[in-house]
Parts: structure tokens; sequence; C-alpha cells
């Protein structure tokens, strides 16, 4: 009778043993690892029982390893140690430009508005002087557009490597699980917090003003 | 309600960059005492220790939205006479009903101009 080799069987208790030393810390990797252990200590028994399974077993053997590749294809590390970091850190960088010039170019505002205006020369010179600061405040667009082209080039990294992933995985639609709410989709759900929206997407000021001006009973009936 | 430019206003934003530029739009306006809150409960402490005459807030602020400021300032029976104005990013259409619902006197949507500001306010007042 087939018998499983001796040397399979150590393969696997060695395994085991290592994994049992780490306290029971086990990654995707380990899992995979154990699988093609226990498939390659499998397939000599079966091999010599039923072909067949042993065809179902390099099968799952090749997907496996194929399943592997795949994970090392996403790249999970640089993403998160480099990639998905360096993305905020280009954001911040945006936000802290924009907001700087903005106080540059209100600084200037508020410095032509509270000008004497009594001494033209003076206030020419003035009003010059605080147009060209306005100027260079705007020269903050030309970077910020570089620093949002490699925040997109970031996300379009992700995306092709979680797509093809996912589409390895074939995994069907139904499958997935459902998003649970968090405490904070119940905030924005109950204080009605959608965020700023696209162009054509939100109401304009004048539907706004038709909508203040409406009767109640007009309003109400939009919802029926 | 008569407008008075002596009357003072609250802009209520947790972004002081909009409360910088609806204060200056004000004072264009020819408002002069104008005062700032960066959240819903930092401008009802505010508006329990002194009477204003108008609150212009934003809506989306963290801890107290503009929106629940609204609903207290309208359940207080010192406060609920106050104008309140809403401006906001929040264009949808349930968003504009909510408020209304919730007894605002105008909504303006962002961005918003010196014009849309003013002619708002004055509605608020000619009512």
């Amino acid at each position: 009778m087939a018998q499983i080799s001796k040397n399979s069987v150590s393969r696997v208790i060695d395994f085991l043993e290592e994994n049992k030393k780490r306290g029971g810390d086990v990654s995707l990797t380990d899992v995979m690892h154990l699988a093609e252990v226990m498939s390659g200590s499998m397939h000599d028994l079966l091999s010599k029982v039923q072909p067949a399974v042993t065809e179902e077993l390099t099968a799952i053997a090749r997907e496996i390893s194929s399943m592997k590749e795949e994970i090392c294809q996403l790249r999970a590390n640089d993403m998160t140690s480099n990639r998905i970091p360096d993305a905020g850190r280009e954001l911040d960088a945006i936000v802290e430009a924009t907001e700087d010039a903005t106080n540059t170019i209100m600084e200037a505002a508020e410095e032509i508005m509270s000008a004497d205006t009594s001494d033209h020369e003076a206030y020419q010179t003035l009003v010059s002087g605080k147009m060209i600061e306005i100027f260079e405040a705007c020269t903050f667009q030309d970077i910020t557009g570089q620093r949002i082209s490699k925040v997109v080039s970031t996300l379009n990294f992700i995306d092709e490597r979680v797509s093809a992933f996912v589409s390895r995985l074939r995994i069907p639609e139904e499958f997935e699980a459902d998003l649970e709410e968090t405490a904070e989709d119940v905030r924005k759900r109950e204080l009605i917090l959608h965020g700023p929206q696209h162009s054509g997407e939100g109401v304009s000021q004048n539907d706004v003003d038709d909508l203040m001006g409406s009767a109640q009973d007009d309003i109400d009936k939009l919802f029926d | 309600m008569a407008l008075d430019l002596q009357m003072p206003v609250l802009v209520v934003d947790d972004y002081k960059t909009m409360i910088r530029i609806i204060r200056n739009l004000l004072k264009q306006l020819g408002f002069e005492d104008i005062d700032d809150a960066a959240d819903g409960t930092e401008a009802l402490e505010k508006m329990k220790q002194r009477k204003y005459g108008l609150v212009i807030s934003d809506w989306n602020m963290e801890p107290m939205t503009g929106y629940e400021l609204l609903k207290q300032v309208r359940a207080d029976s010192g406060l609920s006479k106050t104008p309140f104005i809403m401006v906001t990013a929040e264009s949808k259409t349930e968003n504009v009903i909510a408020a209304k619902k919730a007894g605002v006197n105008n909504y303006i949507v962002k961005p918003f101009n010196a014009q849309t500001l003013k002619g708002k306010i004055e509605a608020v007042f000619s009512d």
C-alpha cells in the first residue's frame, strides 16, 4: 500500500515546529507555504493511488505559486512604506502652499484696501509693489500641479496592482463583504455631510434661491 | 427688522482663510463689529454671552456643525430670533431643504461673490 514518505512527513513537521516557535503569528505567506508543503507531501502518496488527484494537486501547487507571484507584484511593502506616505506628504505640501499663497494675496489686497489714497504717487507705488507680490504668489499653481501629478501617479500605481490582483483572484461580486458603517459614516449621514460637489452635481445658487423661496408644501412634494 | 451696520455679526467657519474673506467682504459692505468662531460649539458659547444681530455659518465643521448650531439656536428661546445665513460647499438639495426646515434665513453656496453675500444679507433684513 502506498504511503507518505518519511521525508514528506518530516517537511510538514519541520514547518509546524517552526511556526510553533513563533507563537502562532501566522502570515498569508506562511499559510501558502504550508499548502505547498502539504500538497508536495501528498503528491507522492496520491500519485500511486489516484492519478487524477495528482493532477489536481499539481494544479493547486501551480495556482499557489502563481498567487505568490501576484502578491509579490502588489509590492505592498513599497506601497505602505514609501508610496502612500510620500503621497500624503505631497498633499500636505499642496495644502501648505495654497494656504501660504492665499495669505500672501489677501495681505496684499488688505494693504491696498486700507492704504491712504491722498498721496497718488505713493499709492501707485504701493499698488504696483503689491500687484507684483500677488503675481509671485500665484506661481504656487505650477508647483502644486506637479505635486498633484505625483499623487495621481501613485494612485494609478496602486489601482493597476490591486486591479490585477483582484482579477487574478476571480472573486465574484456577490462574494464581496458588505461594508460596515463606521461612526464617521453615521455622523456624515445624520448631519448630511456630503462635502463639495463637482461641477453640475450640486444645486446652483439660483436653484437654492428657488428652494428657499418655495413654500414648504412644494418642497415636500419633491420627496413624494 | 432693519439692517443695522453697527450690529455685531458672528462669522462661524473652521477655515481661517474663509473667516478672513467674509470679514473683509463684510467690512466692504460697511459692517464694523465682526466676531468669529471656529465651530458650532464655540459659536453657541459666544452667542450666550453676547447678542449678535446676524450669524453667518459654514455647515461642515467639527465637533459641532453649522446645521447642529442652527437647530440649537432655533431651539433656544433666547437666541431663536437671531438671523442665520448658511454659507457652505454643501450643495445637495437635501441640505438646502434640511436647513430651511431647521429655520435658516438664507443659504449661500460656496464659492460665492460679494454681490451674493450682500444680496442675501439685504434679503434677510427686508423680510
